[in-house]
């Protein structure tokens, strides 16, 4: 961001005690973040389990029949298109990250990087890649038998379920579930719940008054009972695009839409505080406009808390996402979630089945906790008032 | 061009409580050239940055309105302008300053982009032009490396540092008429000295109008041309500088000046005050609004409220006896 020249003038500035050294606001940020030990750990481990669940159904066998296990991947050409996109960003952000002396950024983007590159050569047909058996598709053993309930063992690492299915596949497709409920969510939260909150905020009287009535409304609608309710409504709905009836989109929004309520109250209470503030009210008399004082004065100051709040509502929504499909309302099968096979994974676990039921709420417990530490770690690591000490 | 830069007429700025209605500014007239230093001085609450406020049209409703009133700015009726031709002559041709720099910059973005917004705001300027207007106007307020300070944020500066960039953001758009609110009350003693002779030098270098509110007298003194008294909502003492500090007319304006610290007169045992406190602005006193507090007050006093009139001494006055009382020759605090 600055380039500072050397001149004898940042002599005298560094006699003044102030920091002469080219650190950007970039450097900062990627400073506090690495101090927050959590929060790196859940920004690696999330990038993994994004990339995998992304990627899965490029290495996932059509159907488990003796040929599954080292194949050369089918990609259509836009899935060509963006894994090349996907190959060349990674590789340029490792030079990037090695350059400025973060080995475990690059060694992670470096993994990516030639993960995605192998994808795509083997697409070309040069390659065989190893393949992870369908999610849906019962396992035969050499004489036919279906290979129901077996404990983790080689080549089948998290076993099989009670209908004979790969664990570990049905595991790596449910975080797709998940994933999207967590994008979705998170999406339409920070965007409804920031517009509801700021113009509250900021407008008092009419505005506030009934956005905010309707905020408690929002917030007064038992959350599982609608859910179930519309979420069996919605694929009866004929204007409706289809991707919108099945699998988790379609869940993923309507819970988007309903649980932004919590992070309007915090915003608007964010800004009711921050609208008084002098700054706000130089910003006005320099002859800043509304709009202007909203977005570019108020709101970035309002950042830590709508990053923590989504992050929360996210992992919440994650949860809810869980419960539904644990009820049987959620996702239909055969499409994996990780609530649905904690579900099923439950019923079988009192047998002494247990792994089914462990792999898929480790998931999804380890996935919230990551979500949640990373809210926490981009919140100190934004706040460009916080002093980069060594604690 | 009309011959004053800012004319204001019969201001009445009112707030409603659930008290009832607060007459911040209660019919308060002033006239203020081009180029000309004007101090506000008062007593907190007296309506002194109220006015500033209107002037800025910054009150509020529906807790503040401006009730009647027309406060003419180089020609053209602030009142009367829309919302977005009000928010081009804020910043543009009026600057503030405000009281405590601690705040008055947002934390989240460097000097130099609160700097830049500013000059994009008002003037035609391309992004790199801005950036030079700005390092210059740093240069100018005597920030040292002017140029290296601009990626800096608000908190890395000083009290006085950051007043000198409100200052500098003030001026960048060579405003006509610059509003600083008690600029320098958040200040130490030697930053506030340091502060009002840059403010001095810049405006007379530029030729700017500045209108200075403050409490403290000992910062109009040095600084301002003309001074208005404020007191409850009302201009009690109008005059140049010498008028108002060495023959004041009016018994508050007296009663001020007698409540300084001064380190050229005998030590006395005890630093006179003002005896009460201002008024209730929902209901005036009856009368002479001072008059409860005035040490010279007859039933005149208690019956008519006076209005400002040019007293023989030169300035303009608003007391029933300021021909009779020679304040002058009085020590403050013989008569209580």
């Amino acid at each position: 961001m600055t380039e500072r020249p050397e001149s004898d003038a940042l002599v005298l500035d560094a006699a003044e005690g102030i920091s002469a050294e080219p650190i950007t606001q970039w450097d900062l940020f990627v400073t506090r973040l690495r101090r927050h030990r959590l929060a790196t750990i859940a920004f690696f481990y999330m990038a993994f389990i994004a990339y995998v669940a992304l990627m899965a159904p490029l290495f996932t066998c059509e159907k488990n029949d003796v040929f599954c296990g080292r194949q050369p991947v089918s990609m259509s050409f836009v899935t060509t298109v963006i894994m090349l996109i996907i190959a060349a960003g990674s590789l340029y952000l490792t030079y990037r990250s090695f350059r400025s002396g973060l080995r475990g950024a690059g060694v992670a983007l470096g993994a990516v990087g030639l993960v995605s590159v192998l994808f795509l050569v083997s697409s070309w047909g040069l390659v065989d890649i190893p393949h992870i058996n369908h999610y849906a598709d019962q396992l035969p053993d050499d004489s036919g038998r279906i290979l129901v309930n077996i404990a983790p063992r080689g080549s089948l690492p998290l076993g099989t379920d009670d209908l004979g299915r790969d664990v570990l596949s049905r595991v790596i497709h449910g975080g797709r579930a998940s994933l999207a409920v967590g994008i979705v969510v998170g999406s339409l939260v920070a965007l409804l719940g920031t517009v509801v909150g700021s113009l509250a905020g900021y407008y008092p009287g009419v505005v506030d008054q009934s956005l905010m009535r309707f905020t408690d409304l929002m917030l007064g609608l038992p959350l599982l009972p609608v859910a179930i309710v519309v979420g069996r409504v919605l694929p009866e709905l004929r204007f409706l695009p289809d991707f919108l009836k099945q699998g988790a989109w379609g869940i993923a929004v309507l819970l988007g839409v309903l649980v932004w309520g919590s992070l309007a109250r915090i915003v608007r209470a964010e800004f009711l505080s921050l609208r008084e503030k002098e700054f706000v009210e130089a910003a006005r008399a320099a002859g800043a406009n509304d709009r202007r004082i909203i977005f570019r004065h108020i709101l970035p100051n309002a950042i830590s808390p709508i990053i923590v709040q989504t992050t929360l509502v996210v992992g919440t929504a994650i949860i809810i996402e869980a419960a539904l499909s644990f009820l049987g309302f959620g996702v239909r099968p055969p499409i994996p979630t990780w609530g649905g096979m904690a579900s099923s994974g439950a019923a079988i676990a009192v047998r002494g089945f247990w792994w089914e039921l462990v792999f898929s709420a480790g998931a999804l417990i380890s996935t919230v906790l990551a979500i949640n530490f990373m809210g926490d770690g981009l919140r100190d690591a934004l706040d460009p008032t916080q002093t980069i000490e060594r604690k | 061009m009309a011959e004053h830069l800012l004319d204001v007429e019969d201001l009445r700025t009112y707030f409603s409580t659930e008290e009832g209605v607060v007459k911040a500014v209660d019919g308060v007239s002033f006239k203020v050239k081009a180029g000309e230093r004007r101090g506000v001085v008062g007593e907190s609450g007296c309506g002194k940055s109220v006015t500033a406020m209107s002037i800025m049209r910054l009150i509020e409703p529906p807790a503040g309105e401006i009730v009647t009133g027309t406060i003419q700015f180089d020609g053209r009726d602030l009142l009367k302008l829309s919302e977005a031709e009000m928010q081009d002559v804020r910043g543009g041709e009026i600057a503030m300053i405000f009281q405590d720099p601690m705040t008055a910059l947002n934390p989240v973005y460097t000097i130099g982009d609160q700097l830049i917004e500013t000059i994009l705001l008002h003037q035609d300027v391309s992004k790199s032009e801005a950036r030079n207007i700005a390092i210059t106007a740093l240069d100018d307020v005597q920030i040292p490396y002017a140029k290296n300070r601009m990626e800096d944020y608000p908190h890395q500066f000083s009290g006085g540092m950051r007043q000198r960039v409100m200052i500098a953001m003030g001026l960048s758009c060579e405003p006509k008429l610059l509003i600083a609110d008690e600029p320098t009350t958040a200040l130490d003693v030697t930053t506030q000295a340091q502060i009002m002779s840059l403010m001095l030098d810049l405006a007379e270098e530029r030729n700017t109008a500045v209108l200075l509110i403050t409490h403290d007298l000992g910062v109009v003194a040095g600084f301002c041309d003309t001074i208005q008294v404020m007191y409850a909502g009302t201009i009690v003492e109008r005059g140049t500088g010498d008028e108002i500090f060495y023959n004041p007319q009016h018994p508050y304006t007296w009663g001020l000046l007698g409540s300084m610290t001064r380190l050229d007169e005998s030590q006395q045992d005890r630093l006179n005050s003002v005896r009460g406190a201002p008024p209730s602005l929902i209901a005036p006193p009856r009368g002479c609004r001072f008059g409860p507090r005035c040490d010279f007050a007859t039933d005149i006093c208690r019956e008519a409220l006076p209005i400002l009139h040019q007293s023989q001494e030169g300035q303009k006055v608003a007391c029933h006896r300021a021909s009779e009382l020679d304040l002058k020759s009085l020590t403050v605090g013989v008569s209580s």
